[in-house]
């Protein structure tokens, strides 16, 4: 367990700038839009984050478990597109629904807990976009076909990737009111594209 | 009532500002177009800036004369760099994705920093530094002309600037007003640059270059795949009425001021320039017209509740020519310079310094350009 936990990490450690290409785009403009010039409350948003993706990779090193042992080495090729459009299409979400000044605030709505962790669903969405290094992973997930040594791969993989997106912290001290605006338009933007690179990949 | 000294002296004054202008551009022209074309046509247009830097001096007024000069710098540029796709000339394709050659277009400078730097990387493990040389040139130029204008390189040395300023320039009356989308918009172009450098560095490709560009048109001819070619016209197309119908209605710089990345690059990096326009509170009335001549939408309030210009401002001088009352000025690091008077005097103006640096600096970069373009004009109606 420990050795694969290892080839995870040390895989996700010689990768991670790939990872931190996929990811960025979401994290950062989100960041951006809703963090504060405080470490406390950026630190708790990339912990969700961070525990969404960490969903994302558990499910997917079970997915890969199943499909190894199933004897299925190939994803239906829509998966990809529809994780990135899915993805897309919640930043954009975000972006519109959370208008500053006077504008309707979902965090100040009366909703279910559930619903307002959204850092936890962007790190989930995001943790579905499969990045060539998580490609990587999850073919060895299928040669392996165990659970338990599954997660513990991807364990490593996603400890030493998170490591990379640990910088976004470090601009805290700028996040002011119009850093926030300059983020929600980032994250309208990304969302778009996103969605539209999602849904180009479909209908090709 | 002006005497015929003081006209004379302005003459003068006006002649050695332009001489020297002169002076400058014509050795760089000559250097950057004179090596494939006669000597002719890079003169031609060291004397076209110099007749710009002479109308600046004599009549003391910047944007006018900063806008034809500007105007006809990105006219000459669209003429000879994409008119020539139009007989087979690959000059056009300012982005070979195959050789990843340098683009010589600065606004994708910020789009490829990400892969330069990665690529840099792997040249400097094997010490093989040839491969980054050309970025390095570009980026090089790029730092001396930020450091020399700052963000005047938008309103002076730009090609997609002088496009825009054209367009913008020519309806007096908008039909469109700038409304509260003018603010709600206000930092989109900061948000596009992020957007940029973040995707680029996802895709490892310049996302600007390659889908957002209004120039893109011959790039998006040479995609095979048919549903990515749609989407880069859709967007070429969107990027084209940004330039080009866009200003016609708002009389803006819609393309400059709303979704040019690189404008938040240079607003960024232009700070580093001591060069600034400053509002005068003691003459400023609060007329608004200077806000209404901004073509950038960059006019802002103060906490005083007087206009000033904004981060996006880029030195462009339509709101000082606009005010009537003297309520807007050039600094050096933002104080006006001593008054002096005579022939000499009179140069030693913050304003008659930062438009000579701009001058120069947009005359002798699209030297790159324009002396061609004037001879492909010649050849076209003359032969």
């Amino acid at each position: 367990m420990t050795a694969l936990f290892s080839e995870g990490f040390l895989l996700g450690l010689s990768t991670g700038f790939y990872c931190l290409g996929a990811c960025l785009p979401a994290l950062l403009p989100y960041m951006l839009a809703e963090g504060r010039n405080v470490w406390k409350t950026n630190l708790y948003i990339f912990a969700q984050f961070l525990i969404g993706r960490l969903a994302a990779y558990l499910l997917f090193a079970v997915l890969a478990t199943l499909a190894g042992k199933a004897g299925k080495y190939e994803m239906p090729h829509w998966v990809l597109p529809a994780g990135l459009c899915a993805c897309g299409a919640l930043m954009v979400f975000l972006a519109l629904a959370r208008v500053k000044g006077e504008g309707p605030c979902l965090m100040k709505k009366d909703l279910n807990p559930f619903f307002k962790r959204l850092p936890l669903a962007l790190g989930f969405v995001t943790g579905i976009n499969i990045c060539p290094p998580f490609a990587a992973g999850f073919l060895r997930l299928m040669e392996l076909a165990d659970t338990a040594k599954g997660i513990s791969y991807f364990l490593g993989f996603y400890a030493a990737t998170s490591l990379f997106m640990s910088p976004v912290l470090l601009g805290t001290p700028w996040i002011k009111t119009r850093a926030r605006e300059i983020g929600r338009l980032t994250l309208l933007l990304a969302g778009i594209w996103y969605c539209g690179r999602g849904a180009l990949e479909l209908l090709h | 009532m002006q005497t015929a000294d003081s006209i004379r002296s302005k003459m003068f004054s006006a002649l050695l500002y332009a001489g020297l202008a002169l002076l400058v551009i014509t050795p760089v022209s000559l250097a950057l177009a004179g090596k494939e074309l006669s000597f002719v046509y890079p003169l031609a247009w060291s004397l076209f800036a110099a007749a710009t830097a002479f109308g600046i001096a004599y009549t003391g007024r910047v944007s006018g004369f900063r806008r034809v000069f500007f105007t006809v710098s990105a006219a000459a540029f669209l003429f000879r760099l994409k008119g020539g796709l139009l007989t087979g000339d690959t000059l056009g394709y300012c982005f070979d994705a195959v050789a990843r050659n340098v683009p010589y277009c600065h606004i994708s400078m910020a789009s490829f920093l990400p892969e330069r730097a990665h690529e840099q990387y792997i040249a400097m493990k094997i010490g093989y530094w040839d491969i980054f040389w050309g970025a390095l040139k570009l980026a090089g130029v790029w730092l001396l002309a930020t450091l020399a204008i700052g963000p005047a390189w938008c309103s002076w040395v730009c090609c997609f600037g002088g496009i825009n300023d054209g367009f913008s320039a020519i309806v007096r009356r908008p039909l469109i007003k700038s409304g509260k989308w003018a603010v709600t918009l206000r930092d989109m172009p900061a948000a596009l640059l992020i957007f940029m450098l973040l995707a680029s560095l996802a895709y490892a490709t310049p996302v600007f270059c390659q889908w957002f560009c209004p120039l893109n048109v011959p790039t998006a001819f040479a995609d095979p795949a048919v549903m990515s070619a749609v989407m880069k016209y859709a967007l070429t197309a969107a990027g084209i009425i940004a330039l080009a119908i866009a200003p016609l209605l708002t009389g803006k710089k819609i393309f400059c001021a709303y979704l040019c990345p690189f404008a938040a690059w240079q607003a960024l990096w232009g700070k580093l320039s001591p060069f600034r326009i400053k509002t005068d509170a003691a003459n400023c009335v609060n007329c608004g017209l200077c806000a209404a001549a901004c073509p950038m939408n960059a006019m802002k309030r103060s906490p005083e509740g007087k206009p000033e210009p904004g981060a996006y401002c880029n030195m462009c001088g339509e709101c000082v020519s606009a005010c009537p009352r003297g309520g807007l000025r050039y600094t050096v690091a933002g104080t006006a310079l001593p008054a002096r008077t005579g022939i000499f005097g009179s140069l030693f103006t913050a304003e008659k310094l930062h438009t000579f640096a701009a001058l120069v600096l947009g005359a002798a970069f699209s030297s790159l350009w324009a002396p061609a373009a004037i001879k492909k004009a010649f050849e076209l109606v003359f032969k």
